[in-house]
């Protein structure tokens, strides 16, 4: 599915023969995508759920079966059930997470002429996804943010491919309807009446 | 990196948004943390000793599938060939004699075939007494229980047998009469041989008890052995497909 999932196959390999540099590879390679999933399962404390996940993979690096695309899979799985134990414990003593903040009013003012797609920031991205349903802000970030194809993302969630690919292509169209009616367009601004 | 999904829509969405969420800082305490919860884990020897659970096997599921269809198929040709051999000792008996007979007569296409049993002229072996000279008494033995059973699931004999068969009883009515005396015969030696043989076992057994209980086991040695050797096939087996 994407291009460094050779080099991480080869990575992982060679880091559970006891190769801590392939290990450093490895991480290079997954950290970006875990994080990003992490950021909008959990927001602000991705870092430490991310953490808590590493420390896990590490651990169970020796069990692990399969290329660099599952490798993918793997500690992405690992990561949700660390986030999904992290929100648990946050229900005791709640504080609003990405996802479960609803974010009804987004930051406005988006649509100025020379704003293009490309500067979509970070918090402006996840802030958006917080406007999906549940399901389909985790399909999405598993399919375009941490690269799993339809099985695997499926397979994360416990869901049959179908209906991760299904969410995914859902959770994309409303995003997009959602930065049309702000006026965030490549082709420049547009008037909410226009977008309808 | 395209994500199909938003091609309908806006191609580059996907992209942007991973671009969005993936980037920011990385702070490189966590990375040393995870390098070190690593080594620590090595050197304990946790990646050699931990066992894969059904959720850290994340190879394509066709690799997968075609693990546990090749364990399939190796446990049938394994059954297949320890079976076979019974079955195969009925009809590639005469005809493993029979080619030993005729390695001085490569000429010969195919001494086996009924349509065919005397041979080309000039060989000068007839037909009848080549069938005669294959027929021995354990042939004629096993042709009846292929014969008999055969009988049983509507099935005729391979015509090689049944022509031998024929030839052993003096015509085709007699065959199964022919049978009859034979089996009849057969189990009346193996009686007696069974009695010889516990008779012996006794005698053995008051002399030597070591030496007796070895050779009441020499009986059933060889299929312990050929269970072992299955076995020993399948694992290799597994293991190519594991590491695979």
């Amino acid at each position: 599915m994407r291009s460094s999932d050779g080099e991480l196959g080869l990575a992982v390999a060679r880091a559970q023969q006891g190769d801590e540099d392939a290990f450093a590879v490895a991480y290079r390679i997954v950290q970006p995508g875990l994080l990003g999933y992490l950021r909008g399962l959990v927001g602000a404390e991705a870092e430490d759920v991310a953490s808590d996940a590493w420390l896990e993979i590490a651990r169970d690096l020796g069990r692990f079966r399969g290329d660099g695309a599952g490798f993918r899979g793997w500690t992405a799985t690992i990561a949700r059930h660390r986030a999904l134990d992290h929100l648990r414990r946050q229900k005791v003593r709640p504080r609003a997470s990405a996802l479960e903040q609803d974010v009804l009013d987004l930051p406005a003012a988006r649509s100025t002429d020379d704003q293009a797609l490309e500067s979509l920031g970070t918090q402006y991205a996840l802030e958006l996804l917080a406007t999906l349903p549940r399901d389909q802000a985790e399909a999405v970030l598993l399919r375009v943010v941490v690269g799993l194809d339809g099985p695997a993302a499926g397979r994360v969630l416990g869901k049959r491919p179908g209906a991760v690919r299904t969410a995914a292509h859902r959770g994309l169209k409303r995003l997009a309807r959602r930065l049309d009616a702000e006026g965030v367009t490549e082709d420049g601004p547009r008037t909410l009446g226009e977008s309808g | 990196m395209g994500e199909r999904e938003g091609d309908s829509t806006r191609p580059d969405l996907g992209a942007l948004l991973a671009a969005a969420v993936r980037g920011g800082e990385t702070d490189p305490d966590a990375r040393k943390r995870a390098l070190a919860a690593f080594r620590d884990a090595r050197d304990e020897g946790a990646h050699t000793a931990a066992r894969t659970r059904r959720r850290d096997d994340w190879r394509p599921a066709g690799e997968r599938r075609a693990w546990s269809l090749r364990a399939t198929l190796v446990a049938l040709a394994a059954s297949v060939t320890l079976g076979g051999v019974a079955v195969a000792a009925i009809g590639s008996g005469a005809v493993g004699r029979d080619d030993g007979g005729e390695r001085d007569r490569p000429r010969r296409p195919s001494s086996s075939s009924p349509a065919d049993p005397g041979g080309p002229a000039g060989v000068g072996t007839p037909g009848a007494s080549g069938l005669d000279r294959l027929s021995t008494a354990q042939d004629t033995e096993s042709h009846c229980r292929a014969y008999d059973s055969g009988k049983k699931r509507g099935k005729g004999l391979d015509p090689t047998a049944w022509q031998l068969l024929v030839r052993a009883a003096g015509g085709e009515d007699e065959v199964d009469a022919y049978c009859a005396a034979r089996s009849a015969e057969a189990k009346k030696k193996k009686n007696a041989k069974s009695a010889k043989a516990t008779e012996k076992a006794e005698k053995a057994e008051a002399k030597e008890s070591a030496k007796s209980s070895k050779a009441s086991g020499s009986g059933v040695t060889k299929s312990p052995k050929a269970a072992k050797s299955a076995k020993s096939t399948k694992s290799e087996k597994n293991k190519k497909g594991g590491s695979g």
